[in-house]
């Protein structure tokens, strides 16, 4: 029970800085469209290619427009996180009896709030843009899952860097692996057409899994990437294992704080 | 929260941390008592503050043992930080936050129930003068409405231990009295009070015992009036007609050793200190000596801190005075 009040305070506190500031709120709801807009339209000759899975640039780019924008909406956490280090209200919370679990699960809680905002925002703008849900709402939960996934995935990163560091040091490893981990993926393309060691790269990041999960809703119905336990399962297995994994990394390092 | 141990609310046995070659707290041992006000006074990067976060479980010790409201810092962390507050140097609160939010926060973070929580904030808000400010975001107080906030927030589960580190650094002389009442009070209520100061003052003020920390060690440990003692007779200062000059200096001889003043005034260093002040004037008066001002001027922290460490605490003589 108190677990849950405290996840519960901390989410609040989290989500409140939307209001308060919300020139910090903005960025994290302008990157991700001004992405889908701008891929769409400048890589629209994408779906040429034979056996693209869309004939429409905007249902390939969104998803991808979104997962950037929730990795770096959970990376943001651990910038959130040095602030609190740095002006010591992190000693406050640490200093609580509350569990260290909540320390973590609270803010993030905030941050997935933060994302499903974002998500929806997008989508929204992608139906208006022209993008069409082919897989119908499974579609949509399967971008909504992939999202907060990848989003907890950053979160728990960006706080066990901000852990570690204690300072803006981690900030520039956050920013620098979450580029690197949504580029070397199947973002811009098909895994079937890319070639030599970005295949391979891309072929072991779990990042193309959970692209592939947040898109299949959104493919032709005749692709093979089509909502099928074959093209979901991949990628739910990458949400959880990596979410996991990076949220052991922020436990481990917030109890390694204090040595 | 009531202590649940016999032992001493604070106590620290050999207890050192190193960061690598350096050694910012060196084997120290210090006993806090049950009701006092315990004072740790030390220039910047003494280790006072390193020894505030070993004890309220922030930072491990790299060797020792400390225990805290009868618990061990290290393995019993969780039952340390449900016994203890703490206000740290810098008045570490959120700006977006208004002071009730912060009080909630802080009232959730400790287990307090929802339908006492909100009591509970008020009465502090109302404590230390924040009722009419608690709605406002904490950016917009001034720094002694904030410190006066962090107490607040470090009061908020009724803690059998305070660690106050540092709490009127950078105050106004009136912000700082308001302070210095409010952790008097606060002891008067019983609560064990660890205080860290860089202001000679201030322990000097509040403390019933204080410890003098340098480099990581512990110099001088006692009551303030022993420590001052330790260093030497306090001086009484005496002006007298000039016609009856030569005569106090013999009579005023007999209780210590005359030392240099200004003209126009004899004095003495009082062997025996304050308790002997009586028997000068009767025997100044015995020799019809009429005495036209006296003064007794104790040896100050500021003497026993050089005494310890060989210089002198840097800006000790600047620090805000308060009457």
């Amino acid at each position: 029970m108190t677990t849950t009040r405290s996840v519960g305070i901390l989410a609040t506190r989290s989500v409140r800085t939307i209001r308060r500031l919300p020139s910090a709120f903005f960025p994290a709801l302008a990157m991700p469209i001004f992405n889908m807009v701008v891929f769409a339209g400048t890589f629209f000759a994408v779906t040429k290619i034979p056996n693209f899975p869309t004939d429409r640039s905007i249902n390939w780019y969104m998803p991808l427009g979104i997962m950037m924008g929730a990795a770096f909406g959970g990376v943001g956490l651990g910038f959130t996180t040095i602030r609190d280090i740095e002006t010591g209200f992190y000693d406050r919370l640490r200093m609580s009896p509350t569990s260290r679990l909540s320390l973590i699960i609270g803010p993030l809680t905030g941050t997935l709030i933060r994302i499903l905002m974002m998500t929806t925002l997008v989508i929204v703008i992608g139906i208006a843009l022209g993008a069409r849900f082919t897989g119908g709402v499974l579609g949509v939960l399967c971008l909504y899952a992939s999202a907060l996934g990848i989003a907890t995935m950053g979160a728990g990163w960006g706080l066990g860097l901000a852990f570690k560091f204690k300072d803006m040091r981690g900030a520039a490893i956050m920013q620098l692996s979450i580029f690197l981990v949504m580029f070397l993926s199947s973002a811009q393309v098909p895994l079937d057409v890319m070639t030599g060691w970005l295949h391979t790269v891309a072929r072991v990041n779990p990042a193309t899994n959970i692209l592939r999960l947040a898109r299949v809703g959104l493919v032709n119905e005749s692709n093979a990437d089509y909502l099928s336990w074959n093209a979901v399962w991949g990628g739910l297995v990458a949400v959880v294992v990596m979410s996991a994994l990076s949220l052991g990394f922020a436990l481990r390092n917030l109890q390694k704080l204090s040595d | 929260m009531n202590n649940t141990s016999n032992t001493a609310p604070i106590v620290a046995e050999n207890l050192s941390r190193h960061f690598g070659d350096v050694k910012a707290v060196d084997g120290i041992n210090l006993t806090v008592n049950q009701g006092e006000i315990f004072g740790f006074l030390g220039p910047n990067g003494a280790g006072k503050s390193t020894v505030v976060r070993i004890l309220t479980t922030l930072l491990g010790p790299t060797g020792g043992t400390a225990r805290v409201a009868g618990f061990d810092v290290v393995k019993q962390a969780d039952q340390v930080r449900r016994n203890i507050g703490v206000a740290l140097q810098e008045a570490a609160i959120d700006p977006l936050m208004s002071g009730y939010e912060l009080l909630e926060l802080q009232a959730v973070l400790y287990g307090i129930a929802a339908n006492k929580m909100k009591q509970r904030a008020n009465e502090l808000l109302e404590r230390v003068g924040l009722t009419a400010a608690a709605d406002r975001r904490v950016s917009t107080y001034s720094g002694g409405m904030r410190r006066r906030l962090d107490l607040a927030l470090s009061l908020i589960h009724q803690p059998a231990v305070l660690f106050l580190d540092e709490p009127t650094t950078g105050l106004d002389p009136m912000s700082r009295l308001t302070l210095w009442e409010e952790v008097r009070r606060l002891n008067r209520e019983g609560t064990t009070v660890m205080l860290t100061t860089q202001y000679l003052e201030e322990a000097d003020q509040l403390a019933d015992r204080i410890a003098i920390i340098d480099h990581g060690h512990i110099v001088r440990e006692g009551k303030p009036s022993d420590l001052k003692r330790s260093v030497g007779d306090p001086t009484l200062l005496i002006n007298v007609s000039r016609e009856q000059n030569d005569q106090a200096k013999v009579v005023l001889a007999a209780f210590g050793d005359m030392r240099p003043t200004a003209e126009g005034t004899l004095g003495v260093g009082l062997k025996g200190g304050a308790e002997r002040v009586a028997e000068v004037v009767r025997a100044l008066d015995e020799a019809k000596i009429l005495v036209e001002h006296l003064e007794l001027n104790q040896p100050s922290l500021d003497d026993v801190f050089a005494d310890a460490t060989g210089y002198r605490l840097e800006g000790a003589d600047s620090a805000p005075q308060v009457d």
